[in-house]
């Protein structure tokens, strides 16, 4: 008799029992029902009150459980996002997870020169570049806050820039409802038209509200605007213990989670069925310095008792980070970080996990970080495949052939190595493995270095597929027009 | 040691009930109230401060030594007359037009309030002709703006440039901060400092006063 097939136990992280996910849960809940929040914009306020919500102060809401428990049932469970050429890039659903870049960093870490100098819309197009060319980089965001885009319409210019260097799925930030409208005009054209795009989005949105509990008027155009236009958004508000949101990691989820699930409400309201990716940032402040920290465990924490909150009450795709770090430089603090929330993510199955490659709390990106990154994800995904057991696998034949195969007899030199060996182990491309006198005869390189000859590299030598003349043409009249 | 020595280690500790008994015993018996805050109050926020900077203080500890310095000054407050009180300088602070993020600002005025400024916060979304007036109103020595986002940093220079047209650019001085600012887009919109972090504030502020 054939022995049936083992399935594969893949290493997964819980961080929450369900009893204490759905305290969080109901503590989120009472936090919307009798403290309420600040809506600032008009029309929001306007269709929350229809609803039944109790307003006093002119903008403050106060909001029944009901409503969120129906916004959840209407929101999508899974979304999908496509790349600039319309093939499914993301499926954002049950344990699928995929990194991509950060947005806004105000320095960069020089790829030439390594210093920290004030990030330019060239750094834009390098990162989108990289990340293009990053087999485990899966969508760009613009990792810089170029200092030479036009400030009233520096989104609009880093979406472009972004689009000219990578086909990848891209989650872009805008400012209001005016320039999400002019980038959503040029994605319609890099598709071909707006059905098109709602029918295979390659962007996503992201936007915060403000912690605690307000709900900004221009955040709010560009929320509505998503919700109509179909537009993928996530609303993650920077809930963090001891800045925006109490110090104990429980009561800041919980207020996050208020603010994201208000933020629900108003979104199916506006666009019933229109997809939000669920989640907010809740990292730690730091108590000496005030940053909010990017290499911290409590973030990464955090996100995993949001997958297990995913899991267990709302079944919405999450948002997450991952593969940063508080250190100045990509040292070994950075490393350790880096790793640090890259594997703890794909653990606990985060699905949009974004700022690869941040230094210096998210203000300095480094091209060097995210190739590193995409090495240490290729590691982390190894990992979590698991143990696969079976006959090919345990490989009692091979184990016969050599071991009674007589002197000489090496597994190295048997066909099942040959056969198996680039799937049964990881291979690394960076991470150094060599023997000491290699390592010192090919420049005693540590992996700082390592990265930065690698992402010079795919800088110089990989080709961006590019979008034809007539939508390129289309791009430079919008942001003309501006 | 100084006779206030107690009421110093208390407002270090951010020992709120000791340090409000201290200040009421020593005005009992009957100690100058300058020197119950200068030596006393402003003495401990200067340690407070220099600890702080150090790394041998977090931030919470800090500012529950600002607290406990505002509820020892409710009590010797009303004993100043008119104008008598002598704060190291008047600081108009807000979040600059159109931004809402307050944390940061929140914590430099709270610092600065503890060094031995007086505070007139604006709060959020500050336009550059309420900075303005304010500033001219309380005769403010600094102006202290802060912008989280990039886009909302155009209305730091624009706020420089109403602090012109009212003619008192040179009778203020202008600090900015936040997560965006650097110390060039300092010099290029012609702030006379930029400061990091709200411990660094603290120290521009006294440094553009002269203030040791």
């Amino acid at each position: 008799m054939e022995r049936s097939e083992i399935p594969t136990f893949q290493p997964r992280l819980r961080v929450l029992n369900r009893e204490q996910a759905l305290a969080i849960h109901t503590a989120a809940l009472e936090i919307l029902e009798k403290t309420g929040f600040k809506m600032e914009h008009p029309r929001a306020l306007e269709m929350i009150a229809d609803k039944g919500c109790k307003i006093s102060d002119g903008d403050w809401v106060r909001m029944p459980p009901h409503l969120v428990e129906e916004a959840l049932k209407t929101a999508p469970k899974q979304i999908s996002l496509y790349d600039q050429k319309g093939a499914k890039a993301m499926d954002l659903t049950g344990e699928n997870s995929f990194y991509g870049t950060g947005s806004d960093a105000t320095f960069t870490q020089d790829v030439e020169t390594g210093e920290r100098r004030r990030a330019v819309l060239k750094d834009v197009s390098n990162f989108a570049t990289l990340v293009d060319g990053l087999e485990n980089i899966d969508f760009a965001m613009s990792m810089a806050n170029p200092e030479d885009a036009p400030i009233d319409d520096i989104y609009v210019y880093v979406f472009a820039e972004m689009l000219r260097n990578t086909n990848k799925p891209i989650v872009f930030i805008a400012d209001s409802g005016r320039d999400i409208a002019k980038i959503h005009e040029i994605a319609c054209s890099v598709v071909g038209g707006e059905e098109e795009l709602k029918r295979k989005p390659f962007i996503l949105n992201y936007s915060e509200a403000i912690s605690p509990l307000l709900f900004p008027e221009n955040v709010m155009e560009k929320l509505i605007f998503c919700a109509q236009k179909k537009i993928p958004l996530c609303l993650p508000s920077g809930s963090n213990a001891g800045g925006g949101a109490p110090v104990t990691l429980a009561g800041a989820m919980a207020l996050g989670i208020a603010e994201n699930l208000a933020g629900l409400v108003v979104h199916q309201l506006a666009g019933k069925g229109s997809p939000f990716l669920f989640g907010p940032n809740v990292s730690a402040m730091d108590m000496k310095s005030s940053v909010v920290c990017y290499g911290c465990p409590e973030w990464s924490l955090t996100q995993a008792a949001l997958a297990d909150m995913r899991d267990e009450i709302y079944g919405l795709p999450i948002w997450a980070f991952a593969g940063a770090s508080d250190a100045k430089i990509m040292d070994a603090q950075a490393g350790a970080e880096a790793m640090f929330s890259i594997l703890t993510a794909l653990l606990s199955r985060a699905n949009l996990i974004h700022d690869v490659g941040f230094l210096e709390y998210g203000s300095t990106s480094s091209l060097e970080m995210i190739t590193m990154a995409n090495e240490l994800i290729a590691m982390s995904r190894f990992y979590v495949q698991g143990i696969p057991v079976n006959d090919g696998t345990l490989a009692l034949e091979a184990i016969e052939r050599v071991g009674r195969g007589g002197p000489g007899s090496i597994f190295l030199m048997d066909d099942h190595t040959y056969d198996h060996f680039m799937e049964a182990l990881f291979l690394p491309k960076l991470l150094d493995r060599s023997r000491y006198d290699a390592w010192e005869n090919e420049g005693a390189m540590d992996l700082y270095k390592r990265c930065n000859m690698e992402a010079k590299r795919i800088l110089s030598e990989h080709e961006v597929d590019t979008k034809p003349d007539a939508v390129l043409k289309e791009i430079e009249q919008i942001l003309k027009s501006s | 040691m100084s006779e206030f020595s107690s009421l110093t280690e208390a407002v270090i500790k951010g020992d709120i009930q000791t340090a409000v008994a201290e200040t009421q015993s020593a005005l009992d018996a009957g100690s100058n109230v300058q020197d119950i805050l200068d030596k006393g109050l402003i003495a401990a926020m200067d340690e407070v401060g220099e600890k702080f900077s150090t790394g041998q203080m977090f931030v919470p500890q800090m500012l529950r030594s600002a607290k406990t310095m505002q509820e020892c000054m409710k009590l010797i407050k009303a004993l100043f007359q008119e104008g008598q009180l002598s704060a190291k300088g008047k600081v108009v602070i807000g979040t600059v037009r159109q931004d809402l993020h307050d944390i940061g600002k929140n914590l430099v005025a709270m610092m600065m309030e503890g060094a031995g400024f007086s505070i007139t916060d604006l709060g959020v979304d500050v336009s550059p002709k309420d900075f303005t007036q304010k500033a001219q109103e309380v005769g403010a020595d600094i102006v202290a703006m802060s912008a989280l986002l990039s886009t909302t940093m155009p209305a730091m220079r624009e706020t420089i440039e109403a602090l012109q047209e009212a003619g008192i650019r040179d009778k203020v001085k202008v600090m900015i901060g936040g997560a965006p600012v650097t110390e060039n887009f300092a010099s290029e919109i012609k702030a006379d400092s930029y400061a990091p972090d709200a411990g660094s504030a603290v120290i521009a502020a006294k440094k553009l006063l002269g203030i040791t």
